[in-house]
């Protein structure tokens, strides 16, 4: 029973072997032997039900069109002579690599090269093949130099490996069990390495246009994807992740991307330049106060409610208030960011796990507080914040986030006060 | 894609030639009666196909459609016509820098003058470029001294077609050569981390 077993299996590998002869006849090394007009343009799942997995099954692979390339001494400028099929010109390069560990116990790749190294970059993708997942894609980014002070590159990486329990699910003859092993400790992956076309730079480094900055914004957001949303799958994304809750109230939306009708609308006419060169989130925070404000004191409008929020967020602790604000001037000192890198951190921080302060901040702005109110007169005295102080138990994690929207408050009123909040600091 | 499949290749190669491929090695060579390898795209000749026709006669290959046809004033087929749209484009052969062809738009109208609908169907059709001096730009294929009967060949009568539906342009996203909006979102995110190892 075994025997005819493994006499079955040998049959299948032989004939397999004797097929694939046949179609090496086609050599692309050297000179190329690819047809005039073919590319090399697999899909996900050639690269990995068929590509890598006869890799990990030391089976031949017709032409040898996937290279075996060691990551480690392959500058990815490099990649394209090493891994060219054929004499046509290509955009993608296509090679195979041996995962080898950075440390003996730890399950980290060392993806360096002698001039910088590859660094992954979001979630792992599942490939799918017929509704059934057959693999993972990681994207990794090339930085030049080292570790921490790293340069980003244009080269981009997609690294596909089969998923652990791949290969004995197929019916890819009876040997399978085994397969499955050495693909674990081998570390075979299949790389596709292309350089990112740059058509989104425009939009990163927005023109801040001095009216309608959230229609401004609204459409840069649209630009940046084709077609889709960005927006959708990125609260898809956010809320799959962690923050359902915020996920309910509509704060996280609002914050993200402005509001359809904008607040701001109606303080449009009386108000000076100044006011119209404000990032485009005051728009948001000038929710919570709007109601309060005479037009009057408009200019310190970012001032009021900034500060507002922070007492909100402080008063409990008046000590961590001043260290915060210390920060705050540290941070303005040596940081101009435009508002769209500081959303993206502000987002960042929501991804790691921040959510609590995070989502506080977000109710403070959406749900206005009806007891705060402001002084016309405030270079002489704190604002008053009377009501809740029970919101939010400042905690030191949160100061970060909480200093990014600071930062678009005093960024603002820099120009009406010459130290905006030289009545906070003790 | 059934012709494609002679080719005996791996899994993974695809027909998606240049525009200069088209015509340097596939139209220059059919119109000069050499052999060319693979003879994969048909010659439809003027057969007054539909675009959505073309299924299983033309080459298809990833939403594109190629085959031979003849030059022509109108293409008016049976239920619409080919409208010219925007101008002739150049090709240039990239060995010699010389004009090889000439690459022409059309659009597809269904039914006829005035009334007529305009489509998403594309076409681009590759002629080879008036007086282009053939012998001259094939020199660098092979048997170029023994067929010197091919100056007789009225050598813009062939044209290659290739036909696609533009609105069906977003489905080849995952070629894998461009990042998702997700990606992107998730390059500029790392901007901003503090500590950056490669892991």
């Amino acid at each position: 029973m075994f025997l005819s077993l493994l006499l079955l299996c040998y049959h299948y590998l032989f004939l397999g072997m004797s097929k694939e002869e046949m179609s090496l006849s086609v050599n692309v090394n050297g000179q190329s032997k690819v047809p005039p007009g073919f590319r090399f343009h697999p899909t996900e799942e050639e690269l990995l039900h068929y590509y890598l997995r006869k890799k990990v099954a030391y089976e031949k692979i017709d032409l040898d069109v996937i290279r075996d390339v060691d990551l480690n001494k392959l500058e990815p400028w490099d990649i394209q002579e090493k891994c060219r099929i054929g004499s046509t010109p290509q955009n993608d390069w296509y090679f195979f690599s041996h995962k080898d560990k950075k440390y003996p116990t730890g399950t980290r790749t060392n993806r360096a090269t002698a001039a910088g190294f590859w660094k992954a970059t979001g979630r792992d993708k599942v490939i799918y093949s017929s509704f059934r997942r057959i693999g993972m894609r990681k994207t990794l980014v090339f930085y030049k130099g080292r570790a921490p002070h790293g340069q980003k590159s244009d080269w981009i990486m997609h690294e596909y490996r089969l998923d652990d329990n791949t290969i004995t699910s197929q019916d890819y003859g009876s040997g399978s069990s085994n397969l499955c092993d050495s693909a674990q400790e081998e570390g075979w992956v299949v790389c596709r390495v292309f350089k990112k076309k740059n058509y989104h730079k425009a939009v990163e480094s927005p023109q801040r246009s001095s009216s309608a900055h959230s229609i401004d914004s609204t459409t840069q957001m649209q630009s940046l994807n084709k077609g889709g949303s960005v927006r959708d799958q990125f609260l898809v994304y956010v809320s799959g992740r962690s923050c359902k809750r915020e996920m309910d109230s509509p704060s996280l939306i609002n914050i993200t991307t402005t509001h359809d009708c904008n607040p701001m609308q109606q303080f449009a006419n009386p108000i000076d330049d100044r006011f119209m060169h404000l990032p485009r989130l005051d728009s948001i925070t000038s929710l919570t106060t709007s109601g309060h404000l005479s037009s009057a004191t408009f200019d310190q409008d970012s001032n009021f409610h900034a500060h507002a929020s922070m007492n909100q967020f402080l008063t409990e602790n008046e000590h961590s208030m001043n260290t915060s604000i210390n920060k705050v001037h540290d941070t303005r000192a040596h940081e101009q960011l435009d508002h769209w890198a500081d959303l993206d951190r502000l987002v960042a921080s929501q991804l790691n796990g921040q959510q609590s302060s995070a989502k506080a901040m977000y109710t403070c702005y959406n749900e206005p507080n009806e007891d705060i109110c402001f002084p016309l007169n405030h270079h002489d005295q704190e604002p008053q914040v009377h009501g809740s102080t029970s919101m939010v138990k400042a905690n030191q994690a949160a100061y970060t986030s909480e200093i990014d929207l600071w930062s678009f408050a005093q960024s603002s009123s820099q120009s009406s006060s010459p130290d905006p909040f030289y009545h906070l600091s003790v | 894609m059934g012709d494609s499949n002679n080719v005996n290749l791996p899994p993974g190669f695809r027909f998606c030639p240049t525009d200069e491929e088209l015509v340097v090695h596939f139209l220059q060579r059919k119109a000069s009666l050499l052999p060319y390898h693979p003879d994969i795209i048909p010659d439809l000749d003027l057969y007054p196909y539909d675009p959505w026709d073309l299924d299983g006669k033309a080459l298809e290959e990833g939403k594109n459609w190629y085959y031979y046809s003849r030059r022509t004033q109108n293409r008016i087929t049976a239920n619409g016509y080919w409208k010219p749209w925007g101008c002739d484009e150049q090709i240039i052969n990239s060995n010699s820098s010389k004009r090889v062809g000439v690459k022409k738009y059309y659009i597809f109208h269904i039914g006829e003058g005035p009334e007529s609908v305009k489509t998403n169907w594309i076409m681009q059709e590759f002629r080879l470029s008036d007086g282009s001096n053939l012998s001259g730009s094939s020199a660098s294929s092979s048997g170029r001294s023994k067929r010197r009967s091919q100056s007789k060949i009225d050598f813009s009568k062939w044209v290659i077609c290739r036909v696609f539906d533009h609105s069906c342009d977003n489905d080849n996203e995952e070629d894998g050569t461009e990042l998702s909006c997700l990606d992107e979102v998730f390059l500029s995110l790392d901007d901003f981390d503090d500590i950056s190892f490669p892991n």
